[in-house]
């Protein structure tokens, strides 16, 4: 089992004539991923990795029913399309485009949440299942990063996911099911949103998230671990600890307002809640450790 | 970067935009003394800066006017023009602004009846006394919850009325101008007049435009005054993201969430940073520039630690190498470039003269290490 994606997910791809959306769409394939249509508005006809391609999703899903969308859209065209999406009745949506407009996305969750579909991103990576399927863009072929296992990981952003990935992978354990949220300020699904789904997953046993300053997406995990209703190892990593208040670090959603988002109260609220901090990568590895040798003396 | 504007309200009182400590003078004459002189730079805590102030004589506007304008005050804050507005009667200051809570991912009005003050600052000290509001950015602003802001900040009949019409107004321009924020701080209420009436008088205006909106809000472009440095601003025209700071290190990371990290673990390990530099998404193919404005700083080092999918390390690594022929940097360079094609970029980077490391941390206690040891290899 997997979360939000697997080998039975009918997937469609939204831009896939373009030089990321075919290049990544090969990638998804080959890993397993079920890529059934692509849909680039006026290149009806063509087939892209053996996907046919259609004007629009109304046109593709006829012949082609699909329950996700991979978004290889530019952000100024990403509210058409993921709303184009939840208008065949897609429930899942991943889009990757960085740099949406704050008010787009916001009409964007709304909508999402309104159908009861989820969108994940911007600004992210994707979603990836190691050795199963992916929806996005990672380099799973660098083994030392995305080697299979039972450590579900949740991120806010894609450089750092490689770099923690791999501090998972060098201390001796692999990749249940990644969720990259993304680095925007209001992204598609949050955080807690997704821990029902680990939770219930009998394939993780523990969950990485790394996140930084800025939002309260932390917190929010820091919630669900304290109310009960995650109740497995949580070992988080934060970046931007020694970042000046004020200052927008890299991600549009990293910066600390209205006396909220700082590292400092993140950090509060996961050790509150029992979770283990790293302060540095190598740390989330030998956390980890703990974290599992604690499950088991349990 | 932000793009911030400052406003200018219809009915506000009456101005005079001045260059020169003379024309200062003739406005104030003009609008009458006392006379409020502002001057106009994009940031906030203006009056706590000394930037603001009320003039109640012609000698006193022509000594503030040159303060500001040619003076060591002026000089410091980059005061390049001044607003003279007649003065205002102020019963009290009032606090209004719409922006967005991206945990409910709604828009929000927050309003408080003491104005004048930074929000962050009455968020930490005086949460309680913010008045919130959600507005559904698809139905758009209510009437009934203007209506409920004029009554919670205490204002009755043609007040209520009347703030009900800005409120309205700043609405229209937070969708209209795709607005992370528009602010109206501090919002006066004037004494009553004459015949009895009192009004609202916009004292100040902030209005931030969100960036991945600028392809359909025109024209913005930024500004040199928002930026700490001309690095950064020469950084923000290419789409760079770049911090000024003042220590050795210069990062060229790619990547925020890696960059910020990179930062944290600079300073974990007793090293300062010099600049904050992102040359991964777009820009993975601008080494050779990304280079040139860190070497602007003079560091001591430069550190390059990235760990990229789409941005590829072996076109990142061409790049580096393309840039040490190109700048023959004096400073040494400590490089850990991993990801799509990373095999390649370890050679491309060996051919250059470089020691490629693997790992970030060991990366970052070399680049610290050779920063204080004085930059040299």
């Amino acid at each position: 089992m997997s979360i939000f994606i697997d080998r039975s997910d009918r997937v469609l791809v939204q831009g896939i004539t373009g030089g990321e959306g075919s290049f990544w769409t090969k990638h998804m394939m080959d890993l397993g991923t079920r890529v059934v249509a692509g849909v680039t508005p006026g290149k009806e006809g063509q087939v892209v990795e053996g996907a046919p391609v259609y004007h629009s999703i109304r046109r593709a899903v006829t012949e082609n029913p699909a329950n996700a969308a991979m978004l290889f859209v530019p952000p100024r065209f990403t509210k058409d399309a993921v709303f184009e999406a939840l208008d065949s009745g897609i429930g899942k949506i991943v889009t990757i485009a960085d740099g949406i407009p704050l008010q787009d996305a916001i009409q964007i969750r709304k909508a999402a949440l309104s159908q009861g579909a989820r969108v994940v991103g911007g600004n992210t990576s994707g979603v990836i299942s190691p050795g199963l399927a992916m929806m996005g863009m990672f380099p799973y072929w660098i083994d030392r990063v995305y080697k299979p296992g039972r450590v579900g990981v949740m991120t806010r952003s894609g450089s750092l996911t490689n770099e923690v990935t791999a501090m998972i992978v060098r201390a001796g354990f692999g990749v249940s099911s990644l969720i990259g949220v993304g680095g925007d300020p209001v992204p598609g699904t949050r955080f807690a949103e997704m821990l029902p789904d680990y939770q219930a997953d009998p394939d993780t046993d523990a969950v990485v998230v790394i996140g930084e300053l800025g939002g309260t997406m932390e917190e929010e995990v820091a919630e669900a671990m304290l109310s009960g209703s995650f109740t497995k190892p949580v070992v988080a990593f934060l970046g931007g600890r020694t970042a000046p208040a004020g200052k927008r670090m890299g991600h549009a959603g990293a910066i600390v307002s209205g006396g909220k988002g700082s590292v400092k109260d993140k950090i509060e609220a996961f050790e509150k809640a029992g979770a283990l901090v790293a302060d540095r990568p190598r740390m989330v590895g030998e956390l980890l450790r703990t974290a599992f040798g604690r499950t088991l003396n349990r | 970067m932000n793009i911030r504007r400052r406003t200018r309200s219809r009915n506000g009182p009456r101005r005079r935009l001045c260059a020169d400590a003379e024309e200062v003078v003739a406005a104030a004459a003009e609008l009458g003394l006392p006379c409020a002189v502002k001057s106009q730079v994009l940031r906030g805590g203006r009056g706590k800066a000394g930037l603001v102030r009320l003039v109640k004589s012609g000698d006193e506007a022509r000594a503030y006017g040159s303060e500001l304008l040619g003076g060591a005050l002026g000089a410091a804050h980059g005061v390049r023009k001044v607003l003279v507005e007649e003065a205002v009667s102020i019963d009290r200051e009032l606090y209004l602004s719409i922006t967005v809570d991206p945990q409910a991912a709604t828009a929000l009005i927050l309003a408080c009846a003491d104005g004048g003050v930074e929000i962050e600052e009455l968020a930490r000290t005086a949460p309680e006394k913010i008045i919130r509001e959600r507005v559904d950015i698809d139905a758009g602003l209510m009437p009934f919850q203007a209506r409920n802001v004029a009554h919670a900040l205490g204002l009755e009949g043609k007040l209520s009325a009347s703030f009900v019409t800005l409120l309205s107004g700043l609405w229209k321009t937070f969708r209209d101008k795709d607005a992370e924020l528009v602010e109206v701080n501090p919002l006066f209420v004037t004494k009553a007049d004459e015949k009895g009436e009192r009004a609202l008088v916009a004292g100040d205006g902030k209005l931030v435009i969100d960036d991945n909106s600028a392809f359909r809000q025109g024209g913005a472009e930024p500004s040199r005054e928002y930026f700490d440095s001309d690095v950064a601003y020469e950084a923000a025209k290419e789409g760079i993201p770049y911090l000024q700071f003042d220590g050795d290190i210069s990062l060229m990371c790619a990547g925020a969430g890696l960059t910020t990290v990179v930062y944290d673990l600079v300073n974990y390990e007793g090293g300062s940073v010099a600049n904050y530099l992102e040359f991964g998404g777009p820009n993975y193919k601008k080494a050779v520039r990304a280079m040139a404005l860190c070497l602007v700083n003079d560091p001591k080092v430069i550190l390059i630690v990235t760990f990229g999918t789409i941005a590829r390390a072996d076109v990142m690594a061409d790049g580096i190498a393309e840039a040490i022929a190109a700048l023959k940097p004096r400073c040494p360079i400590v490089a850990c470039i991993r990801g799509t094609g990373e095999e390649q970029a370890v050679e491309t980077l060996k051919a250059a003269g470089l020691e490629p490391l693997y790992d970030t941390e060991e990366a970052v206690r070399k680049a610290v290490a050779l920063a204080k040891a004085g930059g040299r290899a």
